[in-house]
């Protein structure tokens, strides 16, 4: 899947989970640039992107993430089987 | 008190219990809430208004979700973190309800079930619906 159309996808994620379409996502938000991204609604965009991707994240992938983008970049290197 | 941990459960288990709306569960459901709405507490006005008597608080009816995650599904490292749920039916006084939860996803990277809830009479109706996202805590 291309890298554009992952961050497409991770946008609708955000704003369905956030009940915001307002929001605009690129990648280098992270969480200190939306006020009520807090530690559960991390958990649930997380689990919000292992269910649309159809991928489950390791443990240390998620810790390492600090943006939007390192989260798109794990995705796009998992649809590469890399 | 079950004690499942993240990599215990598996999609598809289910737990379920049993547990009989009494009069006494109406009035402390009452006290502590200070909900006194007539519907739940005067057997003539809700009978008036075509339900067979005082119907249970919905909240008292979702409140068994409480018991559901923190006792069986996963147990002892429970804590919720949403519940989205429906009330298709009534519940009364005397009214013996089943109460299931069936896991339907497992997120193991953030510790996080998604349980299919359901709560049924004793005839077999559905009275709640819906699901709850529950954290497993680590430890």
């Amino acid at each position: 899947m291309p890298h554009e159309e992952i961050m497409q996808k991770i946008g609708e994620i955000f704003c369905e989970v956030f009940d915001d379409d307002s929001l605009v996502i690129t990648e280098q938000t992270s969480a200190k640039d939306i006020e009520d991204w807090d530690s559960l609604m991390n958990i649930n965009l997380i689990a919000a992107m292992e269910d649309t991707f159809g991928i489950r994240f390791a443990l240390k992938e998620v810790s390492d993430m600090q943006c939007v983008g390192d989260a798109a970049d794990i995705i796009e290197r998992k649809y590469a089987g890399t | 008190m079950n004690t499942y941990d993240i990599e215990d459960l598996y999609t598809g288990q289910t737990e379920q219990f049993e547990t009989e709306i009494s009069s006494e569960m109406f009035d402390a459901f009452r006290a502590f809430t200070c909900d006194t709405n007539p519907l739940h507490c005067d057997e003539d006005y809700a009978k008036n208004r075509g339900f067979k008597g005082r119907v249970a608080y919905g909240m008292l009816t979702a409140s068994f979700l409480s018991t559901l995650a923190g006792v069986f599904l996963p147990g002892e490292r429970s804590i919720i973190q949403s519940v989205d749920v429906r009330f298709p039916r009534p519940v009364y006084e005397g009214d013996i309800l089943l109460v299931r939860g069936t896991v339907t996803e497992i997120h193991e990277s953030v510790r996080q079930i998604t349980v299919a809830v359901e709560i049924k009479n004793q005839r077999d109706e559905s009275v709640l619906k819906g699901k709850m996202k529950v954290g497993v805590r680590n430890g």
